[in-house]
């Protein structure tokens, strides 16, 4: 990034310096600023705003969870940084290259090495297509010719552990478990060797007990291909396990980020506790006590507040101050990262 | 909060056909639910057993999606499709055998007024033309035994008890965010004032820090009214933030059943041990191991032990001799033939040895 781009978007300043990694990033997002048209009703319309001022980097090879609640803009950040979306402000490097405004007929090269693994493998499967041709079909796009596009989607198949790769290639979507098809939709993506991945929600359809065998197969696609992930999940835990950073996310914005370790054994943000404290590990102890919560669900829609996205919820806030200034991302200790006027108070206090 | 603990089971089960002690709250045994499809049969409960003390109990049901946990609850409420092929075992409400009453006497005594269900789902299919009040009374208004002004007290205090405001009795279900959908829900259920209340995934739709507060609620309800629960979810912990029993689904079957110190901490059934491993854990020192294998196809379960070709314990009987529920000392039942000393010999228990289960910090 440079001085200008730093210049032009004064609130990005702190967060984007802030979240700088080591390395060079893959994708940098700066500022960004998301805002949804919507109707209501016949004649009305309305706004949503998804994301407000929100920054992140993600370096080469390195997998960046973001957890939050339902609606707090997870996907759309995921979006923005493939492009599928134009942010209203801010800015979106990939490889060093700004394509904030890039129109979409330049992106091919993007197209190939940023790719998406949804949530759903049921439904965003062609029901019609044996596996073979729903992993070949990009290449075709790609215009590999056809000796090596069968070698790449067999490759891809066995990068899976879809294997031996013949007999599933020649399979329906439905004719295989849950866990496979999510299997046919990383292979999917990874038959065009891209460099990043986002990975939204991408095991939240299947079977507990078939999770940990996706998000390993990711890991390992990660470590040996030094592809960049983007892990979009409402499971900390498995953010936990999979994830090299965790930036959680409230009402469109990044309220704490830093390495997954910092922010679930030292989470310094109320919202992060909050969410911490709310998932129960499998203890029969549980049962005997109420869980802390905090009251209340995060608004929905409109206008962004003022203050503190968390101050209608939080119990910590601090009237006067909380409502009117928003707190912007500090460095509490090297690489943690958290947006919140108590954060002092809360780091004195474990 | 403390909960009523309860005795210890293995006296349960020696009262349970005596006349001094008074009869479980529910007691399920051997139930079987099949349907036929495409010429097959859906072996969704077979076999299944499991018991409710008293008042105020959950017992979680947890399980892999096809596992036949919803098909238990359909069977419990006896909201049986047309495609049922076998519904048989025995399930006894206070010592009475209700599977055996008709249609018409399940409908007039049981269904909603002493066993009562929320649905997978349910809080997305409230009527959105149907003010709130007017859904949660419905009920009452069908039943005709109470006055206008005694239903509409009766909705009141529902509200409150799932803690929404009177007021929203005159919203309509689109003014109302997730959570409250839900509490909605609840109070729904609980307009006739049941004794065992069935919770099919109650929470899978909410987001962790509502699904936290809709728990809370639940253990309240436990304590008061002293309702009982059969808390179905694919989510072990979640079932340990309320469940005094645990069964763990498999195939059809039950694979282990006890008290939830026993399920969670020493695991008698290795699908049990692998499940609780596979879990990705906020705090856990040693990474998640994944389950080995696929699940299995219902309409043709494996020989023997249905676990058997994803079982790392498997020996001699496994694949040909099915296991039944073998007795733990708790009460509880394991379906594997390691807990029987006279079949598995030398290898009685050997899978203990291995860790499993949630330690403790
Ligand atoms: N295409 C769209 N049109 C209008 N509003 C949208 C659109 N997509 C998302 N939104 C709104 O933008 C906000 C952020 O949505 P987003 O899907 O990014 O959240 P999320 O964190 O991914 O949520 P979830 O966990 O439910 O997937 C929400 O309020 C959502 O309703
Ligand atoms: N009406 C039906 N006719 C035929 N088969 C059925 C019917 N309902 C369920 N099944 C089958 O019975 C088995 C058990 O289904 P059930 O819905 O009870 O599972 P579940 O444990 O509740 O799963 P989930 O976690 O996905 O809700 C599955 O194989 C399912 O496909
Ligand atoms: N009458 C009401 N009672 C309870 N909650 C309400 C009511 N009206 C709105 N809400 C809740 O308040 C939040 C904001 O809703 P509000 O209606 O103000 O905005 P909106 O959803 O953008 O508008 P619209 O209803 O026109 O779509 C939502 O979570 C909604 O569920
Ligand atoms: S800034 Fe204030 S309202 Fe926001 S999280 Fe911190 S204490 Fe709470
Ligand atoms: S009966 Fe055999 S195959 Fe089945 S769980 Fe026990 S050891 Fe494994
Ligand atoms: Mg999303
Ligand atoms: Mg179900
Ligand atoms: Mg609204």
């Amino acid at each position: 990034m440079t001085d200008s781009v730093r210049a032009t978007h004064a609130p990005a300043q702190e967060t984007a310096a802030a979240t700088a990694t080591a390395t060079a990033p893959l994708i940098s997002l700066e500022g960004i600023e998301v805002v949804y048209q919507i109707r209501k009703g016949f004649f009305r319309t309305g706004q949503v705003h998804a994301l407000n001022d929100v920054s992140l980097e993600v370096a080469k090879g390195e997998t960046v969870a973001l957890v939050g609640e339902s609606g707090s803009g997870k996907s759309t950040l995921g979006r923005v940084s493939l492009r599928l979306i134009a942010p209203a402000r801010g800015r979106v490097v990939f490889d060093g290259q700004d394509i904030t405004a890039a129109p979409e007929e330049s992106l091919g090269w993007l197209r190939r090495r940023a790719q998406i693994v949804f949530q759903d493998p049921f439904s965003s499967l062609n029901p019609y297509f044996r596996v073979y041709d729903l992993i070949e079909e990009p290449l075709i796009i790609d215009g590999v010719p056809a000796e090596e596009r069968r070698q790449r989607v067999y490759r891809a198949l066995e990068a899976v552990d879809l294997v031996p790769a013949p007999r599933f290639a020649s399979k329906y979507p439905t004719m295989m478990s849950g866990g496979q098809r999510q299997r046919v939709g990383i292979a999917r993506a990874l038959v065009r060797d891209p460099d990043y991945i986002v990975a939204d929600e991408p095991v939240s359809m299947i079977d507990a007990s078939s999770r940990v065998e996706i998000l390993n197969l990711l890991r390992t696609i990660q470590t040996e291909r030094g592809v960049s992930f983007l892990y979009i999940t409402h499971d900390i835990a498995s953010a936990r396990t999979f994830a090299d950073r965790i930036a959680v996310m409230y009402l469109g914005t990044i309220v704490e980020i830093g390495s997954a370790a910092q922010v679930i054994d030292r989470p310094l943000h109320p919202y992060t506790r909050a969410l911490i404290n709310a998932i129960p590990e499998p203890d029969p102890r549980n049962r005997f006590r109420h869980r802390e919560v905090v009251p209340g669900e995060p608004p929905t829609s409109g206008a962004f507040p003022r203050g503190c996205p968390f101050f209608s919820r939080c119990p910590d806030r601090i009237p006067g101050l909380c409502d009117i200034d928003r707190p912007m991302l500090q460095e509490v200790e090297p690489g943690h990262f958290v947006a919140c006027h108590r954060v002092t108070d809360n780091v004195a206090s474990g | 909060m403390p909960v009523a603990k309860r005795d210890s089971a293995a006296r349960s089960v020696l009262y349970s056909d005596g006349m001094t002690a008074p009869a479980p709250l529910l007691a399920v045994e051997d139930l079987h639910l099949h349907y036929v499809s495409g010429g097959r049969v859906v072996r969704a409960v077979d076999g299944v057993s499991f018991t409710i003390e008293r008042r105020g109990e959950a017992v979680g049901i947890v399980g892999e999606s096809g596992s036949g946990k919803t098909s238990l609850a359909v069977a419990l409420m006896r909201l049986l499709p047309k495609n049922v092929v076998r519904f048989d075992g025995s399930i006894r409400l206070e010592g009475q055998d209700i599977r055996a009453l008709s249609e018409d006497e399940f409908r007039r005594e049981i269904r909603w007024r002493r066993i009562a269900m929320v649905f997978q789902g349910a809080m997305n299919v409230l009527n959105p033309v149907l003010k709130i009040g007017d859904q949660i009374a419905e009920p009452l208004q069908l039943d005709g035994r109470l006055s206008k002004q005694a239903i509409r007290s009766r909705v009141n205090e529902l509200l409150v008890r799932v803690g929404l405001s009177p007021e929203f009795a005159t919203r309509y279900p689109h003014e109302l965010s997730g959570g409250q959908k839900q509490r909605v829900v609840l109070a729904m259920a609980l307009v006739l004032d049941p004794d065992v209340l069935i919770l099919d995934e109650p929470t899978s739709a909410l987001d962790v820090s509502v699904q936290a507060q809709i728990m809370n609620l639940l253990k309240d309800l436990k304590q008061d009214p002293g309702i009982s629960m059969i808390f179905i979810t694919h989510d072990i912990g979640l079932a340990s933030d309320l469940c005094d029993h645990i069964a763990v689904a498999y195939a059809g079957w039950h694979a282990e059943y006890g008290p939830a110190e026993r399920v969670l901490l020493e695991p008698r059934h290795p699908y049990a041990r692998l499940l609780l491993a596979s879990l990705p854990r906020l705090r856990a020192t040693t990474p998640p191991q994944p389950m080995p294998g696929e699940p299995p196809d219902l309409t043709n379960p494996p020989a023997g032990c249905r676990f058997h070709p994803r079982c790392p314990y498997r020996f001699a009987p496994c694949d040909t001799d099915v296991p039944p529920p073998i007795p733990i000392g708790d009460g509880g039942h394991a379906r594997c033939w390691l807990n029987d000393p006279g079949v598995a010999g030398d290898l009685y228990l050997a899978h203990l040895k291995e860790p499993a289960g949630v330690s403790h910090d």
